[in-house]
């Protein structure tokens, strides 16, 4: 299992809390309000194997998420994992996958600096000779319009994840 | 026996000759025949290929997914350092600036190429526009699309990056770019039919060996437009990019 370490403050005005994640692993996030634009004419492509642990990320990846290939190659693709997304539209994506099938979401992702970057994600299974051997992702840049409707959704969908925890 | 290469009908005319001047090199390094099949659009390629007497084709990304996954064609090379890339343009007196300025209803000449669309139709979705918001106007050619762009019949055009660049210089700098894609992963790829398969090696090792270090083979690439030469590409390369591609597809 791998434990990623905890994030450093940015100097920027942020805030801190500590991230619990699917594999029982957490550490401290910190998140400021800066949003850094998605590249125009790029793709951010990523591979994981089935655990989810990122096996490829191209050159797009590297430079938006602000971690180096050595960070990003071996960790947990959670490590993208932004407090203002809620569990059930990773929920959704993994049950979605799980069932041999093609996955599309807007995503908030949190960069190793606290900022965050949006995106339009597509995940698949790599199926070789009939058996899935791991994912891919390509993010693409999203919708504005639709980012804007979707931002108040999933403040809902966090508020009753964090009720139903507290219930 | 001979064998029949496709050529997919998509690059630059001026790299036409290219393929000949390959096709001649390649049968004088590997003492294979080889005869050249070029056709001149998506539909007589697809022709060609339903005949069933293609032996290697030198497929887009797109057909590649395809070729291989449901006939069993075997990938074996790829141009080095030449990714399949787009550019959406504008007439540089358009009040466009980029691709989110375009509105629904705007029209787009494009050539019959569906990488290039299948592309563009993702460079277009920040914009909130899908294939039904577009006005398509077929062109036959990218210097066609180029002069209905800069004329003002359309509001942009659709182009396969290098085509573009190939246009004339006083064509260009009256067009203005509105995006340009830098996939980086995704390229043509040249494919091997199964019953080749006892040749491939000696085709393989022929067309792996034209080193663009070596000023014949250097002329032979340049004029194919491929001037890195090829790289060798296995099975696995080749389903990562028909993955890729198919998260792509919607």
């Amino acid at each position: 299992m791998h434990v990623l370490p905890d994030m450093t403050p940015p100097a920027e005005p942020h805030r801190s809390a500590k991230a619990i994640y699917q594999d029982g692993t957490s550490r401290v996030i910190h998140w400021s309000e800066r949003e850094v634009p998605f590249p125009d004419g790029r793709l951010i492509v990523s591979r994981t194997d089935l655990d989810g642990i990122i096996t490829h990320a191209n050159a797009a990846f590297v430079e938006i998420s602000g971690y180096s290939r050595e960070e990003l190659i071996g960790a947990p693709h959670h490590i993208l994992r932004h407090p203002d997304m809620p569990k059930v539209a990773f929920k959704d994506l993994w049950d979605t996958l799980k069932q041999g099938r093609k996955w599309h979401g807007y995503v908030k992702n949190l960069r190793k600096d606290g900022a965050h970057y949006w995106v339009y994600a597509t995940a698949l299974p790599n199926v070789r000779n009939g058996e899935v051997v791991g994912y891919t992702s390509v993010r693409r840049k999203p919708s504005r319009k639709r980012i804007e409707e979707l931002v108040p959704l999933y403040r809902k969908w966090l508020e009753e994840e964090i009720a139903g925890v507290g219930a | 026996m001979t064998l029949n290469m496709l050529v997919a009908p998509d690059f630059a005319p001026e790299n036409f000759p290219g393929w000949y001047m390959l096709s001649t090199l390649l049968q004088g390094r590997s003492g294979l025949r080889l005869h050249l099949l070029m056709p001149s659009d998506a539909h007589e390629q697809a022709r060609m290929l339903a005949d069933g007497g293609v032996d290697l084709v030198y497929a887009n990304p797109f057909d590649a997914t395809s070729l291989i996954r449901s006939e069993g064609y075997i990938p074996f090379a790829r141009p080095a350092g030449h990714s399949d890339e787009m550019v959406i343009a504008t007439a540089a007196t358009s009040p466009l600036n980029c691709v989110e300025d375009l509105q629904p209803d705007c029209s787009i000449a494009l050539t019959d190429n569906r990488d290039v669309k299948l592309i563009g139709l993702r460079l277009l979705e920040p914009a909130d526009l899908t294939e039904q918001d577009i006005r398509w106007e077929l062109a036959n050619s990218y210097q066609a699309a180029a002069r209905m762009t800069l004329n003002g019949q359309v509001d942009a055009g659709f182009f396969l990056a290098s085509a573009y660049h190939s246009l004339a210089r006083i064509t260009r700098e009256r067009l203005k770019v509105l995006v340009e894609s830098k996939l980086r992963d995704i390229t043509h790829v040249l494919l091997a039919h199964p019953r080749m398969s006892e040749d491939l090696p000696k085709l393989a090792e022929a067309l792996l060996g034209v080193n663009p270090a070596d000023p014949g083979d250097l002329e032979v690439l340049k004029a194919l437009g491929l001037a890195n030469g090829f790289e060798a590409m296995e099975q696995e390369d080749a389903e990562f990019m028909i993955d890729l591609m198919d998260t792509l597809l919607d």
